[in-house]
């Protein structure tokens, strides 16, 4: 963590109390030549309403970075800006930067298939499709390649193996997917995911409806998912922010507040609202 | 090929066929809109001549005469008035007893279903049915009748209007009152009923704004009548049968009173409509 | 539980409750009453069509389905003409109205530039209670007219002579007939089956389609894979009700088919359906039989309606994915 070529310093508008704090609590940053993804001065409205100000972050590649903060903070718009999810709805626009590999994806040339397809993203609440368990996985690479019979199927093995579902589901791939569990289906939508191969896979609170048992198997999913893609989870779980991820970023307000490895985060912030939150003061 | 080639390749046919498919939804759109407004535009075109302070004032005239159609609004209102009165008293009775009373068994599931069919069965067969029981026996066209066959297209409409909105009160409010040891029919009466009142109107109003136009079921029943009554035991004149047999006839002064009476319907009909929708947002937004 | 408490008198005021009880029980047994005054009414209209049609049943049998021939004068009836206008009629309009209705609701719910959205929704709502008898004379006098000028006799000069055209496009070309009747139901039901369908697509959870479009689908590719199956089951009941709706419309088609009971030969050709000869004469039926074969024409609607009901109660009931 030496060569501290910290790819940008954000400007944090934090209150008085601490300013003293700023000069130090981004000094874990993340060295330029593992940034997958690039947040620059990024501004986001929802209409007139503005949902992030100035945040400025870099996400490593093959690593887990955690968003947490409490409810309202911005941290799933910071995710939804990250794929152009926003793009769907008319009122809602960002200003900045988003570096994916260098390339700024809010640039309105993008093109968002092609985007969507380097940036998988998985929801709150698990969204099958209303088709087999086969035809789930398929979909998305079926928009993307031609594939023959037989690849296709050991892509869609391959990629239920990585979620860790196969097991669970090898003898009944053409039932609908509908007929799953809560925690299957959201592994599902994990490896429905994967199967396209995107470089990056967003999270957004998805164990938020699970039970224990099928979160702690979401979890080694996606502990063992880093090895090949940066994965971004939003929570408002500290625990398993702190069980899954190698990073932590901690918002409030819309403004990223502090920002550096998971460990440092959790047993020495810098900032005096993180280290309420982590340590459960408020939040 | 690369795959970020591969991907950017198809999907320059993609979006080419994204195109087409918005395309032809925008000219769907457009040609839906269009015909529509066809309609509405000559109903106004060919309505508004005749429309005026002697529609209301004047009885329908002989051929070649000038005259209104006083006495077809004033029936009609007649007709729906007493019909609306019948088909709501049925109608929120039954829709209360399935909500609240059937204790759903399988003759409950049969009433519903029942329900379903009147609702959606074709109105000149309820017509038909009226006359049967109501016009042969009595030996006349009467008023009563022709009421009588809109009730029957009110009823289950209110009635299911009812159920509904019956069923979205919160269990909470209902064990309020059993809690405090007030009797069933008390806490329907005083307390679910009261606070379902948006829902059960705004069915009631869709009822009224369904039968108004109706014109199918009163052609054997309330049949119609040159002047003006009141009596629910003699034909009465009526707008829809009056549209029906001038809008068919060869004088052009009584398709003139048909346009006309064609776009006071439609007119009443799109106002309640609009009351409707107003009431529904209001309640989505206090 | 209620029960147990209402039955057991107040203490201080025994009398209060006694009354309470009866009164109660009134209610009861008035909404009881109420619906079985629906269920009687409905089993009702079934007998009596079965009942007043019944000298006709017996007489013609199976032979008045078959039959063409409708004379008053010699009191034989046959109800083939009306049965399969009124099933052409509707087919052709849920043809025409489907794709129409499909592609609107599609284009609200995915397309609309967002200020045009709620206007021309609420424009398609209210098209959709406009009484009928408002289509049927526009249809008369304003669609007929135009149709037979400008569509009618063009498509006859131009049906080459012995081809299937020539079949189709047969018939006098004076504007109505069995293809203006289904134009104009045609135009009737689509506001009512668009606003439906409109409403199923907005009822999909907007995180599955979200989830589709992040995985980089385009609208077409998420409305045909996932919104679409999504709701199949109850877009098909809807339909249904479409359907069920201008099988049994009277007003919009009694104006413009041209009343004829003969088996209609081409889509230009005047026909009848159930609903328009009952229209046009169940008030003018003379003879005991004549009346009774209208009624058994009557049934016959009744029992097709009833199962395109039946059929679309069953496939909304069961509802989707959802």
């Amino acid at each position: 963590m030496s060569n501290v070529a910290a790819m940008h310093l954000p400007e944090v508008r934090a209150p008085l109390a601490e300013m003293s704090a700023l000069p130090e609590q981004f000094i874990d940053a993340v060295p330029q030549e593992q940034v997958k993804v690039a947040v620059r001065d990024l501004n986001f409205y929802y209409g007139t309403q503005q949902a992030l100000s100035g945040v400025s972050m870099g996400i490593p590649n093959k690593t887990v970075t955690a968003i947490v903060g409490p409810s309202g903070c911005g941290k799933s718009t910071l995710l939804r800006v990250m794929n152009r999810m926003y793009s769907l709805y008319p009122g809602q626009r960002a200003e900045g930067e988003v570096l994916l590999d260098g390339q700024n994806i809010l640039d309105r040339k993008v093109n968002l298939p092609w985007l969507r397809s380097r940036v998988g993203m998985v929801f709150q609440q698990s969204t099958p499709f209303p088709m087999s368990i086969f035809d789930n996985v398929a979909f998305g690479v079926r928009l993307y390649e031609t594939l023959r019979k037989a690849d296709l199927s050991v892509r869609v093995e391959e990629s239920l193996r990585r979620a860790a579902l196969w097991e669970e589901v090898k003898d009944k791939l053409d039932r609908p997917a509908l007929g799953l569990s809560g925690g299957q289906q959201q592994r599902l939508c994990v490896a429905r995911s994967m199967a396209v191969r995107p470089e990056v896979l967003l999270l957004d609170e998805p164990a938020s409806a699970l039970d224990p048992i099928s979160t702690a198997k979401l979890e080694d999913t996606i502990v063992s998912l880093k090895r090949e893609v940066a994965i971004v989870i939003v929570t408002h779980n500290l625990q398993q922010a702190a069980r899954v991820s190698d990073r932590t970023a901690f918002m409030f307000l819309g403004r990223l507040v502090e920002y550096g490895t998971t460990e440092r985060m959790f047993n020495n912030p810098r900032t005096t609202r993180a280290a309420d939150y982590v340590t459960g003061r408020f939040g | 090929m690369t795959r970020d080639g591969m991907i950017l390749g198809r999907s320059g046919r993609r979006r080419l066929y994204n195109g087409v498919f918005v395309t032809v939804c925008a000219l769907a759109t457009v040609v839906a809109l269009v015909v529509l407004a066809a309609i509405l535009i000559s109903l106004f075109r060919n309505g508004i001549g005749a429309f005026g302070f002697r529609l209301f004032t004047e009885d329908t005239p002989p051929p070649g005469g000038a005259g209104g159609l006083r006495n077809a609004i004033l029936g009609s209102v007649t007709l729906c008035a007493a019909a609306m009165i019948l088909g709501i008293a049925v109608g929120m009775l039954a829709g209360t007893w399935l909500a609240e009373y059937s204790r759903e068994g399988r003759y409950a599931r049969t009433v519903r279903f029942i329900n379903d069919v009147l609702l959606s069965a074709p109105s000149i067969l309820i017509g038909l049915f009226v006359y049967i029981i109501a016009v042969r026996p009595l030996h006349g066209f009467s008023a009563f009748a022709g009421s009588l066959a809109l009730a029957l297209i009110a009823a289950p409409i209110v009635t299911r209007a009812t159920e509904d909105v019956l069923r979205l009160q919160p269990r909470a409010l209902r064990e309020a009152g059993v809690g405090l040891g007030t009797p069933h029919w008390v806490i329907i009466r005083r307390i679910l009923w009261r606070t379902a009142a948006g829902g059960i109107v705004t069915g009631a109003l869709l009822a009224f704004a369904r039968i108004s136009g109706e014109t199918a079921p009163l052609l054997f029943t309330a049949l119609n009548n040159q002047f003006f009554s009141v009596n629910l035991l003699r034909p009465v004149a009526n707008l829809p049968v009056t549209i029906f047999n001038f809008a068919l006839s060869p004088y052009e002064d009584w398709q003139h009173l048909a346009w006309a009476g064609a776009l006071l319907i439609a007119l009443t009909v799109l106002a309640i409509n609009l009351v409707v929708r107003i009431l529904a947002t209001r309640a989505k937004h206090p | 539980m209620s029960e147990a408490y209402v039955s057991s008198p107040h203490p201080l005021f025994p009398h209060v409750h006694v009354r309470g009880q009866r009164v109660e029980r009134a209610f009861r047994y008035a909404c009881s009453a109420a619906s079985l005054a629906l269920l009687g009414a409905t089993v009702g209209l079934c007998v009596m069509l079965v009942w007043g049609g019944w000298p006709s049943i017996s007489t013609f049998g199976l032979g008045f389905f078959t039959s063409t021939v409708w004379n008053p004068v010699t009191d034989t009836y046959g109800g083939a003409g009306p049965i399969v206008g009124t099933l052409i009629t509707s087919a052709v309009a849920l043809a025409l109205a489907l794709p129409l209705a499909f592609c609107t609701a599609v284009f609200l719910v995915e397309f609309c530039p967002a200020i045009l959205r709620r206007p021309i929704g609420i424009a398609v709502e209210l098209l959709a209670g406009i009484p009928s008898i408002v289509y049927g004379m526009w249809g008369l006098f304003v669609f007929a007219p135009f149709f037979a000028t400008y569509i009618e006799a063009p498509l006859m000069s131009w049906a080459p002579p012995g081809t299937v055209w020539e079949r189709l496009f047969s018939g006098i070309p004076n504007g109505s007939g069995i293809l203006t009747a289904s134009i104009i139901l045609a135009i009737m039901i689509l506001p009512y089956i668009a606003a439906t369908l409109r409403e199923l697509f907005v009822s999909v959870p907007v995180r599955v389609r979200e989830a589709a479009y992040g995985m980089g689908c385009t609208p077409l590719e998420v409305v045909w894979s996932v919104t679409l199956p999504f709701v199949r089951r109850s877009a098909v009941g809807a339909v249904m009700l479409g359907l069920g709706r201008a099988l049994g419309e009277t007003m919009a088609v009694t104006f413009v088919i041209g009343n004829s009971h003969r088996l209609p030969r081409g889509l230009f050709d005047s026909g009848a359906t159930i609903s328009s000869v009952i229209a046009n004469e169940f008030a003018e039926a003379t003879s005991p039989m004549h009346m009774s074969a209208l009624l058994e024409l009557g049934f016959a609607l009744f029992l097709i309606t009833f199962v395109v009901l039946a059929l679309a109660r069953a496939l909304l009931g069961h509802g989707d994915a959802a």
